[in-house]
């Protein structure tokens, strides 16, 4: 049996919307959070965990879109958590 | 786990599956093949790597001698990409160094932007794009150049299908940084990620009391989800890994790219210099002659004797006969001896002075230690043979795994209250895919077998017998619309061609088994026993298809003498 059409999507903007937050939200949750860190770490140790880390994370970011009960709440904390991570980072980068 | 979240994981999984399967299905069938890439290769030009490794030196000189037949060598770069296979090599000539040479050769104008041909990166592919550098792959048992499109064999095909490497030539009308194919593989292994994701916390619930599930004798639809999510769970480990390599390897530009621009202040070099410990030192060209006798062969003699458990990797040559003259050389070690690290030495000619030297096996960075894991988890060369035969297996049961998908998916839609619209899309989505994926098998067989008459067909030989007669193949079956039918007739086809495979070999070259073994040909050995594995395989489902489809009718006739 297909899955039950009860709790799923109907709308084609929402889906889209949610596809959209998951795919580009996500990647730049994924992405600051990751610059953030060099600021802790080497870049080139966390760019290379971010080879195993960064896209495993973006999934379960794409996949949170779909779970999460309502759309706007995905999109605030997915530039809520971006802000958070890249404002810092812009302000403490080095050189 | 609540019912919502429960459905959707449920159509997130079943959505993001159906989308890629064909592609999958490509890429897991291809890429399973392309484990044994060089014994495919010796196999298709009958001579084999293993025996030839033993009695085959390299003879760097000649290359260079070769070169100078036709180019000024003096001030040159030159890049040697040495084959893992230890009798191959990309080699890569760029132009001189010294201005006064350079400007003898007076290249033809050229479009802007491509005009500056200092550094080409890469194994060049075909002869080089810049007029006065060339790039081509050598063959040191033959003491020869092949070019690219010449030299390209089954092995290199079926390894770069599996990234869809051939569909590179479609054009997009925006530039998104990398070749269309890269990207639609790139893709393709992000949503299966994805889909892998949805499909294992789907299953989280039954994963203990289903773990051993398996009825085969119960109707299909059970038998499809059986063997989906019975394969699926324990497969769940290698397909991760490699879901997650795979995009590494294909796409990481995706990463990279924005990682360098805000990182690294857009700085490419800094960033290959940390990540692939690549030489991007510039040695100065001094226009003053060499005067000192430099023997490349003997410097490569010695530097392989210093280093135990590893194997050289890469070769580079700063200003050729220039006092400033530089040796590097990278090498990396045997899985055996560590499984991560990255050797460098660095060698000035004119005092032979070692100006640093870091040995393969003696430290891995935090970096070695990351790209070794992506490597060898991806390309498992890390345990010889056997370890390349089991990823094997799990890549093909990785097929498996897709095929059932899809029939779950339309065993499932395939009843009185789905609208007829949609069924009808529901099996020709369904018949296509598998017209595409099951004559796979059956077209690669055949494939081989016509190389076994062809003398040197090249990329484009290659490339007319396999897609032309997977065309064909797959439009018969699509043109057939009978899914059972295109299960067996390819089961069929696939057992006569896998089993004609050997045969032929044995005829048309006599490289029967036991002659093959004789001359330690364990290469061209292991590909004719691959095949002829698959052929029984290939029979022995069939033969239990026709067993079961008997008994099935069987009971059908009972049940109906029965009503009636």
């Amino acid at each position: 049996m297909p899955a039950n059409k009860k709790y799923l999507t109907t709308s084609g903007w929402l889906r889209f919307s949610k596809i959209m937050a998951g795919f580009f939200g996500g990647y730049a949750v994924m992405l600051s959070l990751h610059l953030l860190l060099t600021l802790v770490f080497p870049r080139q140790n966390v760019l290379a965990t971010a080879f195993f880390t960064g896209y495993i994370l973006w999934a379960f970011l794409l996949l949170w879109a779909f779970i999460a009960e309502s759309i706007w709440k995905v999109w605030l904390t997915y530039v809520g958590l971006t802000l958070l991570f890249a404002v810092p980072y812009y302000f403490l980068q080095t050189a | 786990m609540d019912n919502r979240k429960y459905n959707i994981y449920f159509h997130t999984h079943t959505v993001s599956g159906i989308i890629i399967c064909a592609v999958l299905f490509v890429i897991f069938f291809a890429g399973s093949f392309a484990f044994f890439k060089d014994d495919i290769a010796a196999w298709q030009k009958n001579t084999s790597y293993v025996a030839s490794r033993k009695n085959t030196t390299r003879d760097f000189n000649a290359v260079l001698d070769s070169l100078s037949r036709h180019h000024k060598l003096k001030g040159r770069d030159f890049e040697f990409f040495l084959n893992k296979n230890g009798v191959a090599a990309y080699v890569s000539m760029l132009p001189s160094n010294d201005s006064i040479i350079k400007k003898q050769f007076k290249p033809k104008p050229k479009p802007k932007g491509e005009e500056h041909g200092g550094k080409k990166r890469g194994r060049g592919r075909g002869r080089g794009g810049d007029e006065d550098a060339a790039s081509f792959a050598y063959d040191f048992t033959k003491k020869q150049e092949g070019d690219y499109e010449k030299s390209y064999d089954m092995g290199e095909f079926l390894y770069r299908l599996h990234f869809l490497a051939p569909l590179n030539f479609i054009r997009l009308p925006i530039n998104l940084g990398a070749p269309f194919g890269y990207l639609l593989a790139g893709l393709t292994a992000f949503i299966f990620l994805f889909a892998l994701i949805t499909g294992f916390l789907l299953h989280w619930n039954k994963i203990v009391s289903n773990f051993f599930t398996f009825r085969p004798w119960a109707k299909w639809k059970t038998v499809w989800t059986d063997l989906h999510t019975a394969l699926g769970m324990i497969q769940f480990p290698f397909q991760f890994i490699f879901a997650v390599t795979g995009i590494v390897l294909i796409v990481n530009s995706v990463l990279l790219f924005p990682f360098t621009q805000l990182a690294y202040k857009g700085d490419r070099e800094k960033v290959e210099s940390e990540l692939y410990a690549n030489d991007t030192t510039k040695y100065a060209y001094t226009y003053q002659p060499l005067t000192t006798q430099f023997d490349l062969n003997q410097f490569v003699r010695q530097t392989e004797a210093r280093l135990s458990h590893s194997q050289l990797t890469r070769l580079f040559i700063r200003n050729y006969q220039d006092a400033n003259m530089h040796v590097i050389v990278a090498s990396a070690p045997q899985a055996d001896a560590s499984f991560a690290g990255s050797g460098r030495l660095v060698y000035r000619v004119r005092d032979q002075r070692v100006l640093s030297e870091t040995l393969p096996t003696a430290h891995a960075t935090y970096v070695d230690k990351v790209s070794a894991l992506v490597h060898h988890l991806h390309f498992g060369d890390f345990g010889g043979r056997p370890l390349r035969v089991m990823y094997f297996v799990l890549g093909v049961l990785g097929c498996v795994v897709i095929i059932s998908g899809i029939f779950i998916w339309l065993v499932a839609r395939d009843k009185n209250s789905t609208p007829a619209k949609e069924r009808k899309f529901n099996f020709w989505t369904a018949n296509i895919f598998l017209a595409l994926c099951l004559s796979m098998l059956p077209v690669t067989a055949f494939t081989m077998i016509a190389l076994l008459f062809l003398k040197d067909p090249g990329q484009s030989g290659i490339f007319h017998w396999y897609f032309y007669s997977w065309l064909v193949l797959g439009l018969y079956f699509i043109a057939r619309r009978n899914i059972a039918l295109t299960n067996q007739q390819s089961l069929m086809l696939s057992t006569i061609l896998c089993f004609l495979l050997p045969l032929l070999d044995g005829a048309v070259r006599g490289n029967w088994f036991w002659s093959t073994y004789a001359k330690g040909q364990l290469d061209i050995l292991f590909i004719d026993a691959l095949f002829l594995v698959l052929a029984v395989v290939c029979a022995f489902t069939l033969v239990k298809i026709k067993q079961r489809n008997a008994s099935v009718t069987a009971v059908e006739r009972v049940e109906h003498k029965v009503a009636a």
